[in-house]
Order: structure tokens, then sequence, then C-alpha cells
């Protein structure tokens, strides 16, 4: 299990910010062995800053990060992938020594690192590019090679800044695959993404951060049940005034009128409306990822 | 093999491999090889044909050994000044007692033509004159010009090679922190040896340099003849060159990473390096002074003095003798600047590295805590 618990951190200031800025104000959460978190905020929330603390590219002023029960330090980090937020590849090094450079600087083998880097070459379809200078390939492809450089060493936890951003939707696919078939092998993956379809089609758990402080964390379903319902019924040319008293308000287009009704009996309003007119849908409406984090950072 | 070996073997394996690289150490090459044949194209004329019109051909060689002489008769005057005029020979004796030259007669030839006259003459006449014997009680300055040749060409060459290497350490920090490749690589090796294995790497390609103009230089002086006109003491003057520069580029490349990681983008780094190229071409416009005037307060004071004494005290030493104790006070002040220098550059670097966006300012990096 991976642990983050209470971390804090200010940057210094500059000329126009003489006390420095909160970047992180008591971030905690947790990531199971094979669970998918993910990690969602505005731009300066604090993602990226809580993954470079967890990847000890950063120093919290306070709080800290375990791994197992342990406190995080340099060894077991030589087992993390890491995925940087801007992409970070030599540009004019040949695609599969970049991968078993990175291999051997996560302290493989050399023929260790050479076999790792023959299979994911081949998983990620980059095999016939692998003499290729980076710069000679296109986004998504470079961004293969990025994965390919976080996993090369079969890491234990996999932290992905952004990792879809960018990509084409098939692209989005085989890096989902990817993640996912990680996952299920039992490693603890932590990504963030503005794509709040994406992580809530992809992720067990979700954080959300705001203002350097986690606002929300859980399940998606855990999320969606901590929010109040919302109760949508169409009727069909309904009687008018048929509404009238029930909580909520009501919308017309042509002769179909939806009411969006939050608390109040749901049987009554049921009722209600099969007495007014022809009943066309009536049910709880499951709010979206993006409507929970609305509501979150508001 | 650890992390700092990895990363300095990257830059190697990656820097040796372009083409910028190889045509660099192939130019270089080619220069010091013309370099090193140029004193003896452009070296006083050592070898005359002269011509005789009804006269005893001169004993030129006995006086001047190290010159071929040549000689030719010619029947009369006329045909002799016409072979002069067409540049066939550069002197012809007449009668000897007229010499005929196109121009102004070789100023060695002509002194020559006299002595050995007027000594012919007076043997004949029975008179007989002992050489004089020469004696210098002054410094050996038989050596002196290739001395100043070798200091010149050494001051270009530490010159071009640390402030080229320094850039290149610079630039590969930029590259590094402005692609965030540097955080990957941070959470897998220490800052220290990060910096430590561009730094080694980079050296180790400028040594690669270094060493090919060394060979180089040798090759082609002992192919044009040269050898003989070396100062003695060349071994030693090489060893300590390449202890020299090691020293000089560990002090400037560490400086030029730690101002290089000020900045996210390559367009910056010149602006950035600004005070470190204005530090190397103000030392190399001393060594280039010292090169004259290897013995003057100038080249003693700053070949003390680190980091000048980086680049001025190789060229103090292939210019002119100098004595141990100085050599070794100045090589201690330097090793403890570079000591100081991996101080102050790892501890900026550090900091700053992970810094991406606007250029940072030096004052505010080391505030930081």
């Amino acid at each position: 299990m991976l642990e983050i618990s209470e971390l804090r951190k200010r940057f210094a200031g500059g000329p126009d910010a003489p006390g420095g800025k909160v970047a992180l104000d008591g971030v905690s959460f947790s990531v199971r062995p094979g669970e998918m978190f993910g990690f969602v905020g505005a731009n300066g929330a604090g993602k990226t800053t809580t993954m470079r603390i967890v990847m000890g590219v950063l120093q919290p002023d306070s709080g800290s990060v375990s791994w197992q029960g342990r406190p995080l330090g340099y060894d077991a980090r030589q087992r993390f992938g890491y995925m940087p937020e801007e992409r970070g590849l030599y540009q004019k090094m040949r695609v599969a020594e970049q991968i078993e450079y990175f291999g051997r600087l996560h302290g493989l083998s050399g023929p260790a690192t050479k076999k790792a880097t023959d299979d994911l070459l081949e998983r990620l379809a980059l095999t016939e590019r692998r003499n290729d200078a980076v710069q000679a390939l296109s986004l998504g492809n470079q961004q293969r090679v990025q994965l390919a450089v976080a996993l090369v060493h079969d890491p234990e936890v996999l932290v992905l800044d952004e990792p879809f951003s960018g990509l084409d939707p098939i692209a989005v696919d085989s890096l989902a695959t990817a993640l996912q078939e990680r996952c299920r092998g039992g490693v603890p993956v932590i990504f963030s993404s503005h794509q709040l379809e994406l992580v809530e089609r992809l992720c067990d758990s979700v954080g959300i951060v705001s203002a350097g402080r986690m606002v929300a964390t859980g399940t998606v379903s855990d999320l969606r049940a901590a929010e109040s319902k919302t109760l949508r019924v169409v009727v069909r040319d309904p009687a008018p005034g048929w509404a009238e008293g029930l909580p909520g308000a009501v919308t017309v287009h042509g002769d179909r009128h939806t009411l969006r009704a939050v608390g109040g009996d749901d049987q009554e309003i049921l009722r209600r409306a099969v007495k007014a007119g022809h009943v066309e849908h009536f049910g709880v409406e499951q709010p979206t990822l993006t409507e929970i984090f609305k509501e979150a950072v508001a | 093999m650890n992390g700092l070996m990895l990363i300095a073997r990257r830059e190697i394996t990656t820097q040796i491999r372009t083409r910028s690289f190889l045509i660099g150490l192939l130019v270089t090459a080619v220069l010091i090889a013309a370099l090193s044949f140029l004193p003896k194209l452009m070296g006083g004329n050592d070898s005359y044909t002269l011509g005789t019109v009804n006269s005893q051909q001169l004993p030129l060689k006995q006086a001047a050994p190290d010159v071929e002489f040549e000689w030719r008769s010619f029947p009369d005057e006329g045909v002799a000044k016409q072979a002069v005029l067409d540049g066939d020979v550069d002197a012809v004796l007449v009668d000897n007692a007229k010499v005929l030259t196109d121009g102004e007669i070789d100023s060695q030839l002509g002194v020559l033509m006299q002595s050995v006259n007027r000594e012919v003459k007076l043997g004949g006449a029975g008179v007989s004159i002992a050489p004089l014997q020469m004696q210098s009680v002054g410094a050996d300055t038989r050596y002196q010009a290739a001395r100043t040749g070798i200091a010149v060409i050494l001051t270009v060459l530490l010159f071009m090679l640390v402030l080229g290497q320094a850039v290149m350490v610079a630039m590969g920090v930029v590259e590094e922190k402005g692609s965030r490749i540097v955080e990957i690589l941070l959470s897998t090796v220490r800052p220290w040896q990060l910096l430590g294995g561009k730094i080694l790497g980079l050296g180790v390609l400028g040594l690669i340099n270094l060493l090919t103009v060394v060979v180089v230089g040798l090759g082609a002086a002992a192919m044009s003849g040269m050898f003989p006109d070396l100062p003695p003491g060349m071994p030693g003057l090489i060893a300590a060159v390449l202890v020299w520069f090691v020293l000089g580029y560990a002090f400037f490349a560490t400086l030029a990473a730690a101002l290089g990681s000020l900045v996210s983008r390559q367009e910056e780094v010149n602006t950035v390096l600004t005070p470190l190229t204005m530090l190397i071409m103000a030392t190399y416009f001393v060594a280039f002074y010292v090169t004259n005037d290897p013995t003057g307060t100038v080249a003693t004071v700053l070949s003390h003095i680190p980091p000048f004494s980086s680049m001025i005290m190789p060229v103090r030493m292939a210019a002119a003798e100098v004595p141990m104790w100085q050599v070794g006070v100045s090589m201690v002040a330097m090793v403890l600047a570079v000591v100081a220098m991996l101080a102050f550059g790892a501890k900026v670097y550090q900091r700053a590295v992970l810094r991406t966006g606007a250029r940072l300012k030096l004052g505010d990096v080391l505030r930081a805590k």
C-alpha cells in the first residue's frame, strides 16, 4: 500500500509573492496494490507537486510518503516507474537505447534490460522504430517510448503525470490497456488527468485536489452516493400545473415536460406524474465525475 | 555499474557518434598537422643554388653545415645573368670578385659568401683564423622559437577545448532540465551522480580530443623531421598539460553546469554563460600575452591564481622553464579551487535544476533553503 499523508509544501516566493505560495496544504490519500487511482484537480491545484514528492524529486516541508508500511526511501523508489508532466526524452537518442539506458539506471542488469526493452518494443508496436532517433517519431509514438521508459524495470508502483494528454483516442485506449494490465498484476497506479470521463472509466478510486487540499477521495460510486440525488421525470403532454408544490423545476420542450427534483418523496412524485400524463422517463440521475468535480472544487 | 558511470557512458557514446564530434576531431587533427609542418615551410631557406663564372666554388658547406648548396658553372656573364633573372640560381660568383643577384641578396647567403670569401683569400695569403667560440651565459634559447610555437598552439587548444566542453555541459544540463528528463533521472540517481557523470563523460571526450592533437602533432613533427628542434622535456610537458586541462575543465565545466541549471531553454544558454565565457576569454588573452613574455610579472602572478592558472601555467611551462615549486603551489591552489567549485556547483545545480520556467537568479537560488 502506498500511503501519502499530510503533505505540505510551500514554494519560496519571488518578488511578486513575498510570503511564498502554498502548493500543498495537507494532502493525504492511499493507493492499494492493484488499484488505479485517478488524480484530478484544476491546473495548479497541486497534483504535479504531490507526484514529484512521491518520486523524491521534491522534498515536502512536512508530511510523509510510505510504501509497504515503511517510509519511502531512495532504494525503494528505484522500483517505481514515473512519467513526468512534460515529456522527458533525449530527442537525439535512439528509441531502444533510450529505454535500455533508463532500465540500467533503474538497476537492471545488461541482459535483463535488453530483454525487457525488446518485450516492451514488441508490445508497444515500436520494434521497427527501435533504431530511430526519438525526434523522428510522431508525438503518439514518443509517448509510447515514454511509457516504455516508465515500465522497463517492471515497476512496483506507477506514477504518471498526465499520461493521456495529447493522445488520439486509439493511443488512449492502448495506453489504458497497458496500465490496466499492470494494475491487474498488483501494481498500484496513480495518474493525473483532466479527461474526467477517462478517469471515471478507468479508475477504481479518485482523489479531487483543489488549492493544495484533497477535497474528496473515494471510489467513483462513493463520491456519487455522497452527492445529493437528482430525480428526473419526463412527462408527455401533462395537465397544466401538474408539478405545482413538487420540489424542483420543470423545463418544457414541445409537449415534453421535464422535472428535475432534489429531495422530496419520489413515490409521491411518480403518482403525480402518472396522473398528469404519459410518463416517458423516471429515474435517478447519476452525477458524472465532471459534476462531482465541479461541485467539489466550487 | 553505478549511476555515475552509466551517465558518463551515455554522454560519451551519444556524443562520439555525432557527426559534429567526428568532424571537429578531424579538423583539429588536420590543423595541428598543418601547424607542425608550417615552420618547415616558412622557416629560413636552407638550400641555395649558386653559379660560377670563371671562379672557384666557395667552401660554404664548411661554414654552414646545415645548409645545402648546389653549384653550376656558366660559360660567361651573359648566360649567368639570364639564369639569375630566370630564377634558376640564387646568385652567381663572377671572377671571384663579384656576385650577381636578382634584387638584393638573401642576407644569410650574402653574409656567408662575404665571410667565406674573406677566409679563403686570407688563407691563400697564409693567414689562418681560428673560428670564434660561441658560448651562452644566459638561458638556453636554442629552443625558444619551438617553445613559443608550442605555447601558442597550447593556448588556442586549451581555450577551445575548455570553452567548448564547458558549453556542452551547460547545454546538456539545459536539455535535461527543459525536457524534464531530469525528473526521471533524479528519481533514479542522486543529483551529484547526474552532474558528476555528465562532467566526467564530456571531460573524457575533451581528453580524447586533446590526446588526438598530441599524437597527431608529434607524428607530424616526426614526419617533417622537426623532432630534433623540439625542446627537451616534452613528455613532462604533455603530462602537465593533460593534468592542467583536467583541472581547468573540471572548474569551468562545473561552473557552466551551475549557470546552465538556472535556465530552461537552449536559447538562454549563451546569455547565462556570459560570465563564464568572459572569464575564459580573459584567461585566453592573458595566456596569449604570456606566450610572448613567459617570465614577466603578469605570467608569474597569474599562473598562481585559479582559475587563470589552469591555462596560464601550462602555457608558461611550455614557453619557459618554471621552478617546480611554483608548479606545485599553483596546482594545489587550483585543486582547492576545483573542490570549492564542485561544492558550489552541486549546490546550485541541485536547487535549480528542478525549478523549470523563467530564468532563476543565482542569489535567489543560494538564499532559498
